[in-house]
């Protein structure tokens, strides 16, 4: 048996884990980066924030053209060539796996294709095409992610019953569609499918849509967008039964003390996501898993194995790839004895690609409520932005979440058009402790959104030149 | 009123061992409310007032620093009374949140993982990565921008600020090569089974400070044995009238004032050496610390004006410090001021020791236990005489091996030819 000799194995090469292998590469240490997949980039690039955004931009323009008779442009009914826009959307994809691939071979990291294996605490066995290869490594890197889940009551074996990864391929545009879930994912593919021409239906068992982390105030705007786009939203809903019934599902399911028997075209599972990895054989080394299935890891992503790291997905907390690629350089960091990184003091934005967006950074009003921080909050609706007046989407709002006494931004919220753009801009003064009162004192381009932030800093000290606020004392 | 936790002493924050009082307990002036286990010791914390206890607010186990609110007093006779607040209390702070000040007792322990016990400060990402390398906390670094934000100047101004701080007190205290220690870290599971015991506030504080002392002074320790025959003689004739004048004579009140005495002649032994302006302090106050063996670790109280006393007032008084510090009932202030120290094991057994000084004071007398031993006389005779061992451990910047041998001398001709008068009631 010959034993191929690494500093470092990555597994999984999604944005943490090719993050990761090009990180240690960059520092110098000999990489070898697996990938079940023939394609590079993982979930992300494959079968999830890429692909979506891609379609997302498409059925915008579908949207865009409607609304666009207001305005006295009148736009034909759109045909729809399902197979150009998969084969766009597939060459986006390629083009990202190919650079990443090309980037890997700048850097001298191998990549192997294969199914990952530990054998030990320093043996991985990967399964290629051309057989079975052993890797003898000094630390590892698990960076294997996260897959949609699927209960096994919604698991039928008809392929209309989708999780976003078959919906992310639109094998069609059924007339009618249920979705399961009204998290981000749930709504992000809903509009698409929307947009496409779908009948779109969405089930959430909570009292919201987007319950998870988003400020209440943000998610109206959303909501009520959803409620005209989407056949019906039914908040507090319960799919009890799904059988197959011919080329339909027969959904049963109850809402408001009602039940509801009916047939869908397809369904869309969005009900979260699972760990994956249980094929990995990490029971040959030291690393434990929660109940859920994460991996364990400390602050320095270390795994309770002393030569594996854990990052991204399967290390828990938020499924986010921006939060894995963050991950990656603290583990790389950690190992490599580089600083002293650690995986806390820094906040993750996330954005919901919602119509609107959705964004916010660090902390949110409910979250400031539920901990017992006193903050004060500052808001500028878009109905008094120029520029949003321009493309009429006024249903917008920027949020601060400050400080009462230093004035320190804590948080940003964004619902609005774009509102994943802003954010950035949220995360730069959250990050570098800026007060509202920098802010406000920031030129900022004009007729832009950004203008917002400013001005929402500015209503804060009751000196706005748009909207009217009580005054208070600013630094 | 809202009672709140005064200067404690040199450690500026402790941690709340036990709450005495409760709810509706009506309280006077001075009695304990909490006890808190500061750098030095458990000591109590008395109310300032008398009144009636409203809500307790802080709970065992939990970190105070001065001018956290303990409890509030209904009823409560006074307001003003607080019990010497040396540091202002937080409701006294300005509107604005005062940014945190660069105070010199503060910067005693700046290394450490530059974890953060609170809310992040504001600072850039870069400032963070910088203090955490470095192992500095910001919340200990004044920021100057907007709100208080920590900037790359305010860190470096704080690093100047220490490095100047180390150049003071490095002529004195260098930090010995090659002491960096690799921390134990062994899992002595994998030898045979064991118990882990976190270390109280208190034995940490005990721990550093004994190895502070150990590494940052040269310490000399001389042998000697003094002859207890009349101290015992003594002892044995005035037993009766200090029973009836109500206190228990033990050799400690003896030995007490035998040091007293030596120390007179040798004032080099009753001083401190400030070691920034450089300047050998000489006392003439005569406080004597008595190192107590308490269930919680060691406490030294300290016995006051040792010299303006009687046998019978030292007598009595330690008895009351000794059930004080075992009942953890000193205050910061009975542990503070002391000159000179005394460890006494004879009680426990053991001969010669050699002590640890107890800094900033200069010199520490060990005393073992007094066993009958062969002497040979001037007459050539051979005798059995009750001998204690002495130890002296000294500072030898200060102390010179001749001057501590003259002290020993001195000290032993003290007990030996202990003065009849001094115990005569």
């Amino acid at each position: 048996m010959e034993l191929i000799q690494t500093d470092i194995v990555v597994i999984g090469a999604g944005p943490g884990g090719y993050a990761a292998a090009f990180y240690a590469a960059d520092l110098g240490k000999k990489v070898i980066l697996i990938e079940r997949d023939p394609r590079l980039g993982g979930v992300c690039m494959n079968r999830g924030c890429i692909p979506s955004k891609a379609l997302l931009n498409a059925s915008h323009v579908i949207d865009s053209a409607k609304e666009a008779a207001s305005r006295g442009i009148q736009f034909g009914e759109p045909t729809l060539d399902l197979d150009k826009l998969r084969t766009w959307k597939e060459s986006i994809l390629q083009k990202l796996g190919q650079g990443i691939a090309g980037l890997a071979r700048m850097r001298g990291v191998t990549v192997m294709h294969g199914k990952g294996h530990f054998e030990d605490s320093n043996t991985l066995r990967v399964e290629t095409a051309e057989g079975q290869k052993y890797i003898r490594f000094e630390k590892a890197i698990v960076a294997v992610g996260s897959r949609p889940a699927l209960p096994k009551a919604f698991d039928l074996g008809n392929p209309r019953v989708m999780t976003s990864t078959e919906a992310l391929e639109i094998p069609e545009v059924p007339e009618n569609l249920l979705v399961i879930g009204g998290g981000y994912i749930g709504m992000e593919l809903g509009s698409v499918y929307a947009s496409l021409g779908s009948k779109v239906t969405v089930i959430e068992a909570m009292e919201s849509i987007l319950a998870g982390g988003a400020d209440p105030d943000l998610v109206r705007p959303v909501a009520a967008h959803a409620k005209k786009a989407f056949k019906e939203v039914r908040l507090k809903g319960k799919v009890l039964k799904m059988t197959t019934a011919g080329k339909q599902v027969k959904v049963v399911s109850e809402h408001d003390g009602k039940t509801f028997e009916e047939l869908y075209d397809r369904v869309l599972v969005s009900v979260g996501r699972v760990p994956n990895g249980q094929d990995l054989g990490l029971e040959n080394t030291k690393v434990e898993r929660d109940e859920k299935g994460y991996i364990k890891v400390d602050e320095r992503m270390a795994t309770t194995d002393a030569n594996i790291y854990a990052i991204g997905d399967i290390a828990g907390g938020i499924l986010l790839a921006h939060k894995a690629s963050k991950e990656a350089r603290i583990a790389v960091q950690n190992i490599a004895g580089e600083g002293s990184a650690v995986n806390r003091d820094y906040v993750v934005p996330a954005v919901v690609f919602t119509n609107p967006e959705l964004a916010w950074v660090g902390l949110t009003e409910q979250e400031a409520k539920q901990k017992g921080i006193a903050v004060e909050v500052a808001k500028f609706p878009w109905g008094a932005s120029g520029r949003a007046l321009t493309f009429d989407r006024t249903d917008g709002l920027t949020k601060l979440i400050l400080e009462p006494e230093t004035h320190r931004i804590l948080g940003v919220g964004i619902v609005g058009h774009g509102a994943g753009e802003l954010i950035g801009e949220g995360a730069v003064a959250v990050e570098m402790g800026a007060t509202a009162d920098d802010l406000a004192a920031i030129v900022h381009p004009h007729p832009t959104l950004s203008e917002t932030l400013m001005e929402a800093a500015e209503a804060f000290f009751g000196h706005s030149t748009h909207v009217h606020t009580r005054k208070r004392e600013a630094h | 009123m809202d009672v709140r936790l005064p200067n404690i002493g040199d450690g500026a924050e402790g941690s709340v061992v036990s709450i005495v009082v409760k709810p509706g307990d009506t309280i006077t002036a001075g009695q304990t409310i909490i006890e808190v286990e500061t750098g030095k010791a458990v000591a109590g914390v008395p109310s300032p007032t008398a009144g009636t206890v409203g809500e307790i607010k802080v709970s065992q186990g939990q970190k105070i620093s001065p001018g956290t609110v303990i409890l509030t007093l209904t009823g409560a006779s006074g307001g003003s009374a607080a019990p010497a607040p040396a540091t202002k209390p937080a409701a006294a702070a300005p509107k604005r949140r005062a940014a945190p000040v660069e105070v010199d007792e503060d910067d005693d322990a700046p290394v450490d993982d530059g974890s953060e016990d609170g809310p992040v400060p504001a600072a850039s990402p870069y400032v963070r990565k910088v203090a955490r390398d470095l192992g500095i906390k910001l919340s200990r670094v004044r920021g100057t921008e907007s709100g208080g934000r920590v900037s790359v100047e305010d860190l470096g101004r704080y690093i100047a600020r220490l490095e100047r701080k180390v150049a003071r007190a490095g002529r004195y205290a260098e930090e010995p090569k090659g002491m960096a220690f690799e921390p134990v870290n062994v899992d002595f599971a994998q030898f045979g089974p064991v118990t882990s015991e976190p270390l109280s506030q208190l034995r940490k504080v005990i721990a550093a400070r004994m190895v502070e002392n150990k590494v940052s002074l040269p310490h000399v320790t001389q042998f000697d044995e003094a002859d207890m025959s009349r101290i015992e003689a003594l002892r044995a004739a005035h037993k009766a009238a200090y029973e009836k004048a109500g206190a228990k004579l033990s050799p400690t009140p003896f030995i007490i004032k035998a040091v007293v005495a030596a120390l007179k002649k040798h004032p080099k032994f009753n001083s401190s050496l400030n070691e920034v302006t450089e300047s050998l302090i000489l006392k003439h106050y005569f406080h004597i610390g008595i190192a107590v063996d308490t269930d919680v670790g060691l406490l030294v109280p300290v016995l006051r004006d040792a010299d303006k006393k009687s046998i019978l007032e030292i007598a009595k008084e330690l008895s009351q410090i000794a059930e004080k510090a075992r009942d953890r009932k000193l205050g910061a202030a009975d542990m503070q001021g002391g000159t000179f120290t005394i460890s006494n094991q004879g009680a426990i057994g053991g001969g010669h020791f050699t002590p640890i000084i107890n800094k900033p004071e200069v010199a520490i007398l060990g005393i073992g236990k007094t066993a009958q031993k062969p002497v040979v006389t001037a007459k050539g005779a051979i005798e059995a005489r009750p001998l204690m061992p002495i130890t002296i451990s000294y500072d030898h910047r200060i102390i010179d091996g001749g001057s501590a041998a003259r002290f020993t001398v001195d000290l032993v001709k003290a007990i030996q030819e202990f003065p009849e008068a001094d115990v005569t009631l």
